[in-house]
């Protein structure tokens, strides 16, 4: 240890010396125990918790917003949504599948012995 | 430490009783360090006030009384924190824009009552504190903890939960900052 390290540890010594004792008013106790009470009454704890539910929801819509608008983040879009809607429909022939055949399948049973002939 | 294990132990359990004893036993000591750590004695009472009252609602996390003491500096240290940001978001600063000797003078010259021992007490305060100014705001409140209010390696570890090598690094760059800042006014003869 250096002669000025020495003298720095005398000079923090003597500054903790110089320090003002401080010993608090004599409201010191009975003004922290209406800050507990305070801090634990619902006035004081319903704004926290509001501003809170702000923080917590503008951190959400940062992320989703992120999310929809990075194009690495994004969730692939399938190549129909690209097309218009009347593709997309001249492209869909299952509900016509289904539909038609399924009833042209019920009703085959159905028809008279007149007409099978 | 200052009180009995059983004391906090019983604050923990909800005593307002053996809380106003551990309160009583500690507010001296924390009243000196707060006021040496944010260096505005109009704002300590508040600040160690808030330190208790965070002190009450986080008793119940003490996980055994034995840490209580570190528990207590850390909250003190992040009130100190607090408090100081909160400052200078307003854009004041940790001092008061009177320096303390322009206030001694003041008051000198409406009282004439204020000693030289006093003066020569404001001048080392202030001396020291912008020694300080040649660090950042943590490693002051680090170098205060560890020089001033003498906690050792051990307690600074339990203190700020980190390791005390990182401590050591950080303690000694602040030091040295501090000693070199205090070399250069011991020879433009400042002190």
């Amino acid at each position: 240890m250096t002669m000025n390290d020495q003298r720095l540890d005398a000079l923090f010594a003597q500054y903790r010396d110089a320090c003002p004792e401080v010993e608090g008013s004599p409201e010191f106790m009975p003004v922290l125990w209406r800050r507990i009470e305070k801090r634990g009454s619902v006035a004081y704890l319903l704004p926290r918790l509001a501003r809170l539910a702000c923080a917590a929801s503008a951190v959400i819509c940062l992320v989703l917003a992120a999310l929809v608008s990075l194009p690495g983040l994004a969730a692939p879009r399938p190549a129909a949504s690209a097309a218009t809607y009347a593709d997309a429909l001249s492209a869909d022939h299952s509900a016509e599948k289904t539909y038609y055949t399924e009833s042209i399948r019920a009703t085959d049973n159905l028809v008279p012995a007149d007409y099978s002939r | 430490m200052l009180v009995e294990p059983d004391l906090i132990e019983r604050a923990r359990q909800g005593d307002a009783g053996a809380f106003n004893q551990v309160v009583a036993a500690y507010r001296k000591r924390i009243l000196g360090t707060i006021s040496r750590l944010i260096g505005r004695p109009e704002d300590v009472e508040d600040v160690a006030q808030e330190v208790f009252v965070r002190l009450y609602y986080s008793l119940d996390q003490l996980r055994t009384p034995e840490v209580f003491e570190p528990w207590l500096y850390r909250l003190s240290v992040n009130a100190c924190y607090d408090y100081l940001r909160r400052l200078r978001r307003r854009g004041e600063y940790r001092m008061a824009d009177l320096s303390e000797q322009q206030v001694l003078m003041a008051d000198s010259s409406a009282s004439g009552k204020r000693s030289d021992e006093d003066a020569e007490k404001v001048r080392l305060r202030e001396f020291v504190d912008a020694l300080f100014r040649h660090v950042s705001e943590e490693d002051r409140l680090l170098l205060t903890l560890k020089e001033v209010e003498g906690l050792s390696l051990k307690e600074l570890e339990k203190v700020y939960r980190v390791n005390e090598n990182a401590l050591k690094v950080r303690l000694f760059r602040a030091r040295q900052r501090v000693l070199k800042a205090f070399q250069a006014a011991r020879e433009d003869g400042k002190l």
